[in-house]
């Protein structure tokens, strides 16, 4: 069904994924939302996570925390482990001491996550006593400091407001703060900025990079901004129909993508270098529904470099110059990896499909 | 008093005073609302003033018979001579009295059967929803005709019989919200921070279904006066027949409709005021507590 990735499972990293298979199963239908997802990620790192909407990224998210919508969703297979301790398999009450201390997450819509009938104050302070054995007093001190951690203007007269008070920015302050309360080793933040506009988007991003990096916390990002991640993220995962389909480092990605998904992902963004020629192309075709079963590469309907065996088969996520040093799964050293049996060659990129004579 | 305060304070105290000020600031500015502000207040004084106000004892029998309207009698007398006007006050006092308990109760029972329907949903939210269903496939007055017949004629038994009836309504109106809310960004939220399910149920899901249930509740307590005076009207009033229940008159002042058209007049007047103001306050509080319309 699903085919191992060749990322070894190595241990020692602080949040280690691997196959992580998950379905909506309801009145006899499947939804194929998740489909053998692997990776790494250590202490301080910040990873990207790219591809078009429906390809499984939040859901994979929701997985790792065990707050996938009950009853249709399941972890079917696969693991998530954090620090070397499984996840999927732990009872509710554990995996609630879990949230929030140790991974935190921040939603795409700040005008919807905070709870409109309670102060900011409640909810802080809730969430700082929900993990922590501290009087009000001293919960509502530290609310305090992360609202001036997070620029908060006035953060005392503040916190007696409501969220209908705040700014969709300020809002999204305040979900940071909270989601950086009890200092979680690792933020989830699924498209953090997508619902602010601009100016505000990069002041928001600007204040997670700065707070991430002095508290050492390790970041899942995920965005339909490529160019957000440019900027953000040191690793990127490029996703489609439930798999990781590309990975590499930022730089390298950029570079050389090497799946044709990934390649045509750059030409549809902007580049200020405008190295894709100023135009910009979108990728044709739509991305599959995912209630049937994968069979061989889920891009093959929209690649102009399939070739028949990518209908029977699916590549698996390896190093596609056949490298012989072992694989790096985290860190500025990470091999780049790509699931495609005919990747992209460095000449084809600006062009954006096969040179000729090559299919 | 007290029982205004019952169907009121709670949720005040349980929800910010911040979103209830603006609320309120919205509805003032309602006019159908404040007209149905009037009629309430005009309801509710009739009620609890009463025997301040009534000239006459509910079954003072010194007037004339059938006489009309008058300076001694503002809205006429009926066939025993009993004084309409005071009458009409003192079954102010039985619609309020039967209407808020039967409300109040219906939302008790209703809310804890919606809560844990739609907190806690598998297996036991199906059982509740179809007790529900058949409960509410019966039209309410049927099954408060049952009841009645069943129970022995009373106000207690009036109130049990219209609080089951309304019942299923609050049940279902909060379980739904309930589940939209399951799905709310700031439920989850709550879930990626670790709170706990009755925590969430209790602070985060039922605070923010609670402004369906005031309205629904204001509208039903229209109903519930109406269906208390058909009741009355059935002949399944109070257990004594010279209580001065407003179907009850209402039966009795039929007969003089050629003779006396004012009696009814007046009894339907007061049944009609009283049922159009919960009206226009539900739709009015409808539009002023929904987030939605904020400006
Ligand atoms: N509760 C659910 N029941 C059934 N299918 C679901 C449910 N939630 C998500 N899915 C399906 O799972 C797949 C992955 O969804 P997911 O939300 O992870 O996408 P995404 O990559 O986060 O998209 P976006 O960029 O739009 O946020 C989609 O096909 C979606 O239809
Ligand atoms: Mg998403």
């Amino acid at each position: 069904m699903t085919e191992k990735s060749a990322t070894p499972v190595s241990a020692g990293h602080l949040l280690t994924v691997s196959d992580l298979t998950v379905r909506f199963r309801s009145h006899g239908e499947a939804v194929y939302a998740v489909n053998g997802v692997s990776f790494d990620l250590d202490a301080g790192e910040t990873l990207g996570v790219a591809g078009e909407s429906g390809c499984g990224k939040s859901v994979t998210n929701l997985a790792i925390l065990g707050l996938l919508p009950q009853p249709a969703g399941r972890v079917e297979a696969g693991s998530v482990q954090l620090s070397g301790r499984e996840l999927t398999t732990l009872r509710e009450e554990e995996l609630r001491k879990v949230r929030g201390s140790e991974i935190a997450m921040i939603f795409q819509d700040p005008m919807t996550s905070l709870n409109p009938v309670l102060r900011i104050e409640e909810q802080l302070i809730e969430t700082i006593r929900a993990h922590r054995d501290v009087t009000v007093q001293a919960a509502r001190e530290r609310a305090i400091e992360l609202l001036v951690a997070v620029g908060v203007a006035n953060p005392e007269s503040r916190l007696r407001s409501y969220p209908h008070e705040f700014s969709g920015g300020m809002r999204q302050r305040v979900m940071i703060a909270m989601a950086l309360a009890l200092e979680p080793r690792i933020l989830i933040a699924d498209e953090p900025t997508t619902a602010l506009d601009v100016t505000i988007q990069a002041q928001v991003l600007d204040l997670l990079r700065r707070l991430t990096a002095e508290r050492g916390t390790a970041t899942i990002l995920v965005t339909h901004d490529l160019g957000v991640l440019a900027g953000m993220a040191d690793r990127i995962n490029v996703m489609y129909a439930g798999k990781v389909i590309e990975s590499g480092t930022t730089e390298e990605l950029f570079a050389h993508p090497r799946h044709p998904y990934t390649v045509g992902l750059l030409r549809s963004i902007p580049r200020l270098d405008g190295e894709a020629g100023g135009k910009l192309v979108p990728i044709e075709g739509r991305p599959p529904d995912l209630v049937a079963e994968p069979v061989g590469c889920s891009f093959y309907a929209r690649c102009a470099w399939r070739q028949e065996r990518c209908a029977l088969e699916a590549p698996a996520l390896v190093q596609i110059d056949g490298g012989t040093q072992p694989i790096v799964t985290t860190g500025a050293g990470a091999t780049h990896v790509a699931a495609c049996f005919n990747p992209v060659a460095q000449a084809e990129v600006a062009e954006g499909r096969p040179a000729a004579g090559r299919r | 008093m007290i029982m205004r305060g019952a169907l009121v304070d709670p949720v005040m105290a349980s929800a910010p005073s911040g979103l209830w000020r603006d609320a309120l600031r919205r509805l003032r500015r309602n006019r159908l609302a404040m007209i149905g502000v009037a009629c309430m207040t005009l309801f509710f004084a009739a009620a609890i003033l009463a025997p301040v106000i009534a000239p006459y004892a509910s079954n003072d029998m010194s007037g004339p018979s059938l006489s009309g309207p008058s300076a001694a009698h503002l809205f006429g007398t009926d066939l025993l001579g009993r004084d309409v006007f005071s009458r009409v006050l003192y079954g102010a006092q039985i619609s309020l009295f039967v209407g808020v308990f039967a409300v109040v109760l219906a939302l008790i029972i209703g809310t804890t059967f919606g809560a844990i329907a739609g907190g806690y949903g598998g297996r036991v939210d199906g059982i509740i929803m179809r007790a529900t269903d058949v409960l509410l496939s019966i039209p309410t007055i049927l099954l408060a005709i049952g009841i009645v017949t069943w129970l022995g004629q009373g106000l207690p038994q009036l109130v049990l019989a219209i609080a089951v009836g309304y019942a299923p309504v609050f049940a279902r109106l909060l379980r739904g919200s309930l589940l939209a809310l399951r799905e709310a960004d700031y439920v989850i939220a709550a879930r990626t921070i670790g709170g706990s399910n009755s925590r969430i149920l209790m602070r985060h899901m039922l605070p923010n279904a609670l402004t369906p249930l005031i309205v629904q509740a204001t509208l039903v307590l229209a109903t519930a006066i109406i269906d208390i005076a058909g009741l009355g009207f059935l002949g399944l009033g109070p257990a004594d027949p010279r209580t001065p229940e407003w179907g009850t008159m209402l039966v009795d002042a039929r007969r003089f409709m050629q003779t006396a058209p004012h009696i009814v007049f007046f009894i339907g007047g007061a049944i009609v005021i009283s049922a159009i103001g919960f009206n226009l306050l539900g739709d009015g509080l409808r539009e002023s507590l929904d987030p939605k319309l904020k400006r």
